[in-house]
């Protein structure tokens, strides 16, 4: 395999009892790339996850991570990437410091070079100050950018960050995102993201969607906007029915939910307040907006059923 | 195979033991409250001479109890350890995870013989068993302590969570205990319960004990108690290492987060 391959998998498949969890995955992601895995929850992103960092064994297919097979040896793989857990992954009865110098000794640094490691990580994550205190005393933004820290203490080729925001309010996730943006870009790391938070996907270098442990090949998330549609009109009524069978010929059957409905409209000549016009008072409020990654996400997985019928 | 990542988990088990000073002033009151309420409870069915007697063998089964319950609490951190998430840091660093299990039976023995170090130094203060006797009763302490962790260890890895402790506690600590020799010679058991006894490996263990203190009746002899505590504690460790490394990969330790 090429050497600037930071991930390469080949039918790598998962099955528990008749389930496949992930299912005949492929994958070739380049050293240094933000990669995004988007799907609904039980799709196969955590086990795709688990496998190519040694945590679970794949039933089937190979992987190699910066171009060592994982099966190969596992240890040695584990000394190559980071895992950021789901939910978190640290010692609450301890102290941050306790923490971290307990995750780098697993990692077998040396305590002076663990200190000046948690020193910059702290400093980087603006938590140089609260570094003697208790887990429990800290906020969940700030126990997940410890958690991060964890992550990359031992400076990883390959980070792969499971949902890192879960759970965590705007600004805490805005700080986050930073963090992760500040580390790849002076370490170089290839990060490997599975978010439910689309807009965060959006600064990605390449999403992949993954439904059933089925990969559907995405693209540049600018790319997948602009394939989607031109705009995206959301209608709120109380006759949904009438408003689809009026406008459906027109621009395609619509993602509905209860009373709003959401066309995706390819054309770029839509005269839409001409349209408001026509459609008058039967709607309760009507807007055309620029699509984004989330509208991407909705129409693969949520899309209407082409002859109308309600999901 | 560097011994940092061993040495950071038998330091984190070693200073939450010393950190939990309840758990270690309890850890010495129940072998007091066994040896002095039990100890004067049943010796005083017996004739007086045989008083004084009967708490001297009581010493090597109160100190093996502590023994088993340090040792087997200590080595079921495994399951905390997989319950409350920790278990993932240290499945994720470049270690084998055999290491894990290792790592974490070191710290069972280590923190029973803390255990019993202290409970000795508070029988030779109370003046119930020389400085001799504490001191010849170490080497037998240790092999105990071994023994007790590795079935704790058996436990710990065939366990699923921590909800079933109090079945370990009534399916495992205590028949250890009470079928072990500890409080009652073996032989004068009824013979279906002397065969329990000697399948029960805690048995050679306070049998050793017994050995470290003149005037106690042993039922084995020194070698086959030193044999039989070895040969297990080997056994009980592969089997422990082996089937945590295996489940470790072939079932996701991470249900929580597997099915979210």
């Amino acid at each position: 395999m090429p050497n600037n391959l930071a991930i390469k998998t080949k039918g790598l498949t998962k099955q528990y009892g008749q389930a496949f969890a992930v299912n005949q995955l492929d994958l070739e992601i380049e050293s240094g790339q933000f990669y995004g895995l988007l799907g609904p929850n039980g799709a196969g992103k955590t086990t795709t996850i688990h496998m190519l960092t040694t945590m679970t064994a794949a039933t089937l297919g190979d992987a190699w991570i910066a171009g060592q097979r994982i099966s190969d040896d596992p240890v040695a793989i584990r000394n190559t990437v980071g895992l950021v857990f789901q939910d978190s992954a640290l010692d609450r009865t301890m102290s941050i410091d306790e923490n971290l110098q307990f995750a780098a000794a697993l990692y077998n640094l040396s305590p002076q070079q663990a200190n000046a490691r948690i020193d910059e990580l702290l400093t980087v994550f603006g938590l140089q100050d609260k570094r003697k205190q208790k887990l429990l005393a800290l906020s969940g933004g700030q126990r997940r950018a410890v958690d991060i820290a964890r992550g990359v203490l031992h400076k990883p080729k390959v980070l792969f960050l499971d949902e890192p925001t879960i759970g965590l309010d705007l600004p805490n996730r805005r700080s986050i995102w930073r963090f992760v943006e500040k580390l790849r870009r002076d370490e170089g790391m290839t990060i490997f993201l599975t978010t439910h938070y689309l807009e965060e996907a959006a600064a990605c270098d390449h999403v992949d969607f993954i439904q059933q442990g089925i990969l559907q090949t995405g693209g540049t998330p600018t790319e997948l906007v602009k394939q989607l549609a031109e705009t995206i009109l959301e209608i709120d009524t109380n006759k949904p029915e009438n408003i689809t069978a009026q406008l459906a010929p027109l621009f395609g059957q619509p993602i509905r939910e209860e009373q709003q409905l959401s066309f995706k409209i390819t054309a770029s000549d839509v005269d839409f307040s001409e349209l408001q016009k026509t459609l008058g008072n039967s709607v309760s409020s009507m807007q055309w907006r620029r699509p984004n990654l989330n509208d991407v996400y909705l129409w693969r997985f949520c899309a209407p059923d082409p002859t109308g019928k309600e999901l | 195979m560097s011994w940092r990542p061993v040495k950071a988990v038998v330091g984190r088990e070693m200073s939450k033991l010393f950190r939990q000073k309840a758990r270690l002033i309890s850890a010495m009151v129940r072998p007091m409250i066994w040896l002095l309420v039990i100890g004067s409870g049943v010796g005083s069915m017996l004739q007086t001479q045989q008083q004084e007697g009967y708490l001297t063998f009581l010493v090597p089964g109160i100190l093996a109890m502590t023994l088993l319950f340090a040792a087997l609490l200590s080595a079921l951190t495994l399951v905390y350890d997989k319950e409350f998430g920790v278990m993932r840091m240290m499945m994720i660093a470049p270690i084998a995870h055999y290491w894990i299990v290792l790592s974490k039976l070191i710290a069972a023995t280590l923190t029973a013989m803390v255990q019993a170090i202290l409970l000795l130094l508070l029988l030779v203060l109370l003046g119930l068993i020389s400085i001799k006797i504490a001191v010849s009763l170490l080497p037998a302490a240790v092999l105990t302590a071994i023994c007790c962790a590795s079935i704790g260890g058996l436990i710990a890895v065939y366990s699923k969570s921590i909800d079933n402790f109090a079945v370990i506690m009534n399916f495992f600590i205590f028949p250890l205990f009470f079928l072990s020799g500890a409080l009652y010679p073996v032989s004068q058991l009824p013979e279906f319960l002397r065969y329990v006894v000697l399948a029960n490996p805690f048995s050679y263990g306070v049998d050793l004990l017994k050995h470290a203190v003149p005037n106690v009746s042993t039922d084995f002899s020194l070698l086959t108690d030193i044999v039989v505590l070895v040969v297990f504690s080997m056994i009980a460790i592969v089997i422990a290492c082996w089937q945590f490394s295996r489940e470790s990969v072939h079932e996701p330790l991470f249900h929580r987060s597997t099915k979210r």
